[in-house]
Order: C-alpha cells, then sequence, then structure tokens
C-alpha cells in the first residue's frame, strides 16, 4: 500500500524548488560574510550547489518511484540503510525546525516585538499541518500560485529600488581573501541550494511520463532561484554598501529605504507577507519529508496519524534549540555548511556510486548467465 | 462524527487566530507620533537630554475645514544615560507610547556632535522602530532649543524641517544626507560623513529657523563646517547638483546670474611619478538666468567667454571645498574609495589604514565642461536703443 497517492509533475516540481529554495533565504541571505561579491558567492554556491543537486536527483531517477528511504535500503541494505534513513529523517526534521525557528525570529524581532515565538510559529506549523495532511498534490499546487506572487512582489520593489541603487558599491569586485570567499559560497551551496535533497521524499510521486526528463526541471528550479538571489544580492549591495553586511535582514532593510512620491513607502510589511508564503512552502516540504518518511521506516500504512505528533515535537525543538538568536546566527555561520554536507553531498554520492556498481555487478551476472 | 471535528478545528482556529492577535495590536489612538527628535548633552554628563516633538493630531487642521484650536503638536522631554533608556522615560510624561517610525528628522546639537555621536547612534540603527530614511541634522546651539520654535509655514516643527531639507536641491548649497548614508560613510574607513546644520533665526517672539551650512565629520565627530560656497563645490564632486545660480560678474559692473540644469561628476583616481592624484571632470548646463549690465550677451564671443566664466567659478568653489576638507582632513568626497575601487593591492596595503596622511597632501585636479543652453524668454537685455 502507498503512503502517498497523489501524483505531481515536472512544472509543479520546478515552482516547488523554486519555492522551497526561496524558503528563508529571502530573509536571510545567502552568502554572507562576502560584502559587495555576495553575488558572486552565491554564483559560484550556486555552481557548488548544482554538483550536490545533479548527484541526488541522478539517484533519483535511477530509482524511479522510490525515495530516499526505500533507496537507502536497497543501495545499503535493510540496516546500514535504516540507520541512514533514520538520519536524514533527523535531517528533514530539525531543518524544518530551524526554518521555523528563522521565520519565528524575523517576525519577533522585525514587526511583532510582543508576541511569544511559540504564537507565531505554533500558527505556521498548524497551517503547514493542513498542508501536509492534504499531500503532496496540494502542496505541490500552492506553489504554482504562491511563487508568482512572490516573484511579482520581488519584482515590483527592486524597480523602485532602482533610484537608490549606486552600482559603484559593487566594485572593487573580488576584494576578499580566496579563503573567506569559499567559506561565503560554499555556505551559499548548503543554503539553501543543497537543501533540495529533501526533494528525494517528493520526486517518487512524480506522474511516469516525468520521471525520465526530471533533473532538468529541478535542476532549472534551483537555477532560476539563484537567478533572483543574485539579483537581489546586487540590489542590497548597491542600494546599502558597506551597511548590509551588519544587517541581519538585508532584504527587509533594503526595502524600508524605498520613497516614491513619497506614496509609495514603508513597503516592508507589505512585501513581509510574500516572503512568509514561501517560508510556508518550504516547512510543509520538510515537515512532509519527515512525516512520510517516518511513516514509511515505520511500515505504517497511512501517514496521518504522524502529522501531529511529529508537528508537535518540530514547534518545541524549533523553540528550544536556540536560546538566543546569537546562538542561532553561529550555528548558521560556523556549523551549518558542514553540518549539511553527509546529507547533502556525502550519502547521495555513496549511494551513487554504490547503484552504479551494484547495477554493473548484476549486468555482468545477466551477461553471464545468458551465455 | 465528521461534522463534530470539522466544528472543533474551526473554533479551535478561530479562537487561536483572533485570540493571538491582540498581542502587538497598535491602535492609532494609543499611539505618540513622533515627528522630530533631538539629543542634547543634559547638565548631567553622563546622560543626554532627548527632545521628541509629537503630533496632536486633534488640532492638525484638514483641508475641509475643521481642526482644532491649539498647538499641532507638542514637545516633551526625558533624560538618560542612552537614548533607548531616554526614550523609554518619555512615557513618563506621555499617556501615550511614543512612536518613532514616522520620524522625519534626526537633531544633534552641536556639542553632542563635536563629542561624537556614535554612542548615541546605534539606538536609531539597530532599533526596528525608527526608520534609516530620516535625516541627520546638527543644530547650531541647542537641539530642544530649536524643536520648541513655533514654525509658521508648516506647524508641526519636524515637518517644516523635513520640507527645508528637501528643498534645498533649489540653491544646491548645503549637503544633506539620511541616517542610512551617514551610516554607510561611517562605517567606510576612509569615507567622512556630513550632514546639515540648522540654527534659530530671529529673537523672542519671532523665531525662524534656517539651514546655515554643511557639518563635516571626521569619524564620529564633527570637526568643521562649510560654508554655502564649499557646500555646493562638495555637491558638484558627489554629482548631486540640482539647480542653482552661479554668478559672475560683467566686464565692467554688475553680476550675471547663471541657472544650473544640470550636472555630473567623475571621480578618476591616478597615481602619477608614485603620488596620488584625483582628477574631477565635472559636466553642467546652465541658462542665462538675469543680467545686471546692459551689455548684449548672445554675441557668439561674449557667449563663450561666459562659459568659460562659469566654468571657472565652478571650479573656485570645488577647489574651496577641496582645500578646506584638506585642512580638516575629512575625506567627504569618497576620493579613499575611489582608489579603493581603482587599486585594490595598493589600497588594502599603504592607503587603508594611512588615509590620514595621504589625503591633506592629495593632489586635485579640476576639469569643468560648462555649457551655457538658453537665454530665457529674452534675447538682448532690455536697455533703449
Amino acid at each position: 500500500m502507498e503512503l502517498e497517492r497523489g501524483k505531481i509533475n515536472n512544472l509543479h516540481l520546478t515552482f516547488l524548488i523554486i519555492g522551497f529554495t526561496f524558503g528563508s533565504s529571502v530573509i536571510i541571505s545567502p552568502g554572507k560574510g562576502a560584502g559587495q561579491d555576495t553575488w558572486l558567492a552565491i554564483l559560484a554556491g550556486l555552481a557548488e550547489g548544482l554538483i550536490f543537486a545533479w548527484i541526488f536527483f541522478t539517484l533519483a531517477v535511477k530509482f524511479p518511484g522510490k525515495n530516499i528511504i526505500q533507496i537507502n535500503e536497497v543501495v545499503f541494505g535493510v540496516f546500514t540503510g535504516k540507520v541512514i534513513s533514520l538520519l536524514y529523517l533527523w535531517y528533514f526534521f530539525h531543518l524544518g525546525s530551524l526554518v521555523l525557528r528563522n521565520f519565528g525570529d524575523f517576525f519577533t524581532s522585525l514587526i511583532y516585538f510582543q508576541t511569544p515565538l511559540v504564537v507565531i510559529i505554533g500558527l505556521t506549523a498548524i497551517l503547514a499541518a493542513s498542508a501536509v495532511r492534504n499531500g503532496i498534490e496540494v502542496i505541490a499546487r500552492c506553489s504554482l500560485v504562491l511563487v508568482p506572487i512572490t516573484i511579482f512582489a520581488f519584482i515590483f520593489d527592486t524597480v523602485f529600488l532602482l533610484p537608490e541603487t549606486e552600482i559603484t558599491r559593487l566594485l572593487p569586485i573580488l576584494e576578499l581573501p580566496p579563503k573567506d570567499f569559499l567559506k561565503s559560497s560554499h555556505s551559499a551551496a548548503t543554503f539553501p541550494f543543497g537543501e533540495t535533497v529533501a526533494f528525494l521524499m517528493i520526486t517518487s510521486s512524480l506522474n511516469k511520463n516525468s520521471i525520465s526528463s526530471m533533473k532538468k526541471f529541478a535542476l532549472g528550479g534551483i537555477i532560476i532561484a539563484a537567478i533572483f538571489f543574485i539579483m537581489a544580492a546586487i540590489r542590497n549591495a548597491a542600494v546599502l554598501g558597506g551597511t548590509a553586511e551588519i544587517s541581519l535582514y538585508p532584504s527587509y532593510v533594503a526595502i524600508q529605504l524605498i520613497e516614491v512620491a513619497e506614496i509609495l513607502s514603508r513597503l516592508e510589511v507589505a512585501v513581509s507577507f510574500p516572503i512568509f508564503i514561501m517560508g510556508f512552502l518550504k516547512i510543509s516540504v520538510l515537515y512532509y519529508s519527515a512525516v512520510v518518511g517516518s511513516a514509511q521506516i515505520l511500515g505504517l500504512r497511512s501517514y496521518l496519524p504522524l502529522v501531529l505528533p511529529i508537528g508537535t515535537i518540530m514547534v518545541v525543538l524549533s523553540i528550544t534549540q536556540f536560546a538566543t538568536a546569537v546562538e542561532n546566527i553561529i550555528w548558521a555561520t560556523d556549523i551549518y555548511p558542514f553540518y549539511s554536507l553527509p546529507f547533502q553531498l556525502i550519502f547521495p554520492l555513496l549511494a551513487l556510486i554504490a547503484a552504479i556498481f551494484k547495477q554493473s555487478k548484476a549486468g555482468a551476472k545477466k551477461a553471464g548467465e545468458a551465455q | 462524527m465528521e461534522h463534530r471535528r470539522k466544528l472543533f478545528i474551526t473554533l479551535v482556529l478561530a479562537i487561536t487566530l483572533l485570540g493571538s492577535s491582540c498581542w502587538d495590536r497598535r491602535e492609532l489612538d494609543d499611539l505618540a507620533i513622533a515627528t522630530a527628535v533631538g539629543i542634547d548633552q543634559a547638565e548631567d554628563p553622563n546622560k543626554l537630554l532627548m527632545t521628541v516633538e509629537i503630533i496632536l493630531p486633534q488640532n492638525v487642521s484638514t483641508p475641509g475645514g475643521g481642526g482644532g484650536q491649539g498647538p499641532a503638536s507638542l514637545n516633551i522631554q526625558s533624560q538618560g544615560t542612552t537614548p533607548f533608556e531616554a526614550a523609554k522615560r518619555l512615557t513618563f510624561e506621555s499617556d501615550k507610547r511614543i512612536y518613532f517610525a514616522h520620524n522625519p528628522v534626526l537633531i544633534f546639537s552641536e556639542e553632542m556632535a563635536k563629542k561624537g555621536i556614535l554612542p548615541a547612534f546605534d539606538f536609531f540603527i539597530r532599533d526596528p522602530e525608527p526608520r534609516r530614511t530620516a535625516w541627520m541634522l546638527v543644530a547650531e546651539g541647542k537641539a530642544q532649543d530649536l524643536i520648541n520654535v513655533q514654525t509658521i509655514l508648516d506647524p508641526i516643527t519636524g515637518l517644516y524641517i523635513e520640507q527645508l531639507i528637501e528643498s534645498t536641491g533649489a540653491a544646491s548649497q548645503i549637503a544633506t544626507l539620511m541616517v542610512q548614508g551617514f551610516l554607510e560613510r561611517l562605517m567606510s574607513p576612509t569615507t567622512a560623513p556630513y550632514c546639515s546644520i540648522i540654527r534659530i533665526k530671529g529673537k523672542e517672539n519671532n523665531k525662524s529657523m534656517e539651514l546655515s551650512g554643511t557639518a563635516i565629520f571626521k569619524k564620529d565627530k564633527m570637526v568643521g563646517k562649510f560654508d554655502y560656497k564649499e557646500g555646493r563645490g562638495l555637491l558638484w564632486v558627489l554629482g548631486e547638483v540640482e539647480s542653482g545660480i552661479i554668478t559672475v560678474p560683467c566686464e565692467k559692473e554688475g553680476n550675471i546670474g547663471l541657472e544650473i540644469i544640470r550636472a555630473d561628476a567623475k571621480i578618476t583616481p591616478a597615481i602619477i611619478d608614485n603620488t596620488l592624484k584625483v582628477i574631477i571632470n565635472i559636466t553642467e548646463e546652465g541658462n542665462l538666468g538675469e543680467q545686471e549690465c546692459p551689455i548684449d550677451l548672445t554675441a557668439p564671443e561674449a557667449w563663450q567667454s561666459l562659459e568659460r566664466k562659469q566654468a571657472e567659478a565652478i571650479r573656485q568653489e570645488v577647489l574651496a571645498a577641496v582645500k578646506k576638507a584638506q585642512e580638516l582632513n575629512a575625506d567627504v568626497f569618497g576620493f579613499g574609495e575611489a582608489f579603493h575601487r581603482k587599486y585594490k593591492a595598493l589600497w588594502k596595503e599603504q592607503l587603508k589604514n594611512n588615509w590620514d596622511e595621504f589625503f591633506p597632501d592629495l593632489e586635485v585636479e579640476v576639469l569643468v565642461e560648462a555649457k551655457l543652453r538658453r537665454t530665457g524668454t529674452t534675447t538682448k537685455p532690455a536697455v533703449p536703443e
């Protein structure tokens, strides 16, 4: 019995990946620490992230209709596979709680000062829980509506920021020592591009006609999202100059500076809501992956009983994992880029190598039998 | 069963969504909207005095009549060791919460500016409520006296000052900067911040205010002042001159006023024979605005000589600003950053940390290309033939 009967197509996949990659990166700009070279760091990070993505989407094409849990079992054997799968479940679950926390922090530190964190995170989680209960088809169709809204909002505020931009603020390029630049670009690769590894829980729901061309659409989604990040990074650097580096949320600060004819000003709250719906998409995808993966590993017939328990723990974890915002910053800049590497690169790479090896062995065996 | 469950979920959602929305609700009649913030040194040297002008909405007259009697705004004050502490203590005097998000002007007293504004500045950057689109100002004398002036053209002093600043482009003799621009310059290792200076004009019951120049900072401390001529010299280099009048003398007596239509500037850093040099190219277009002398200026030769005079006048303004800035050793023009952009390695090795030694002796060449386009609605002067 299948856990997920909904089917999505490649267009859904592209939009969902764009929304997922936007996710919390629209508030916390990727490639932090590179100053006016942030856009280059994102570009380099995209190249690295695409290598990760190529590896794990190749894996998905090799095992059509199977998610990462099933793939792990086939490739690594039942026991090792299950251990690795458990690690992945933790990763999706933890990442979901991190994104929840980022949005909670964003709203409590900028707009809702008095509102307890748990209220914002809890309400977001309830929304996501409803999406997860409805299955991947619903989440995917949401993205078809929500992603264009965000892209429109992005273009809207970028156009109105043009009078504030000064292109000389982007100079000189490549000023950072290579080591610092690589640190920034690697951080952009793991957040957000490499996080699309969560889609290994979703590509199994692609309809039959889509599977073979899936890689093109998935990588395309990542590239489209990256183009917007690069535009945002150029915009923020050209508007804020050196002050972008001390801002926790540079895009938000930049949008605050919009003043067109005294009427179009103070737009940042209006822009926060399209930002929020991207967070909803990312949380839903991660939440869904954690829930469906758990049901799979436990051999349940339906994942619905797990939605609320896992969501509740996720909310609790997201609140308790950091006592202060400073811990969150240290985690995001110093630890996360390495913490996420096994999930984004090492396990998928091992799985792919093992799969190719097994295939050629099986092929040789077949050839041997034929003789 | 299914029915009851749906009812249950609806109830839970309704209660959580509606119930939770109360934490950060801010009703307009619970807020006192700040329209000017002034920071002075308090009598106690460890404290500062914050003066805030708040709108009294009931007294603001509307175009359709109505509005009330009495002043449209009220000034309240409090002391604190930091601006945030002072801001929180404002509620001792106000029954409403002071709301800084719409504050258009942030005024530091000259005394504070000379002592250094960085300690008091952080609150206006870090706190999410005050915006970085507020204008930075230095008040000659005390900021509180300035805010206490009852302005006539706009009954709300803060909005009046905002209008003063936003119309400086007409003469382009005063450089203005918002909190964001000030912060950017403050964070640069070499570029010096600046902002407008405002002072009280008149006495006793007939007070008004005027912008009197540009305050020049070194890091966060005010070190000097640009007068009107030097102020425009600075704006020429920054390429921010919008309009204004250049006065040049006639051949014999009287003056000619040339109106600036548009201007642009380009700073080119260069290293010639191991010395640093900056070349400023200014292009300007103007119109003949007025003439006091009865000479026909529309003759080709007179016209060209007028263009040359115009260019020379601009050059002199720029040189005056450069000279003053070099005396103060404050790089308000951003020459340091221009070198940074062009000579990355040299910048890092030598200039970045020693710019104070290079800047006063920097060789500056000013090249002006000034054009005169139109003559207004007349050609020859109005004199009897």
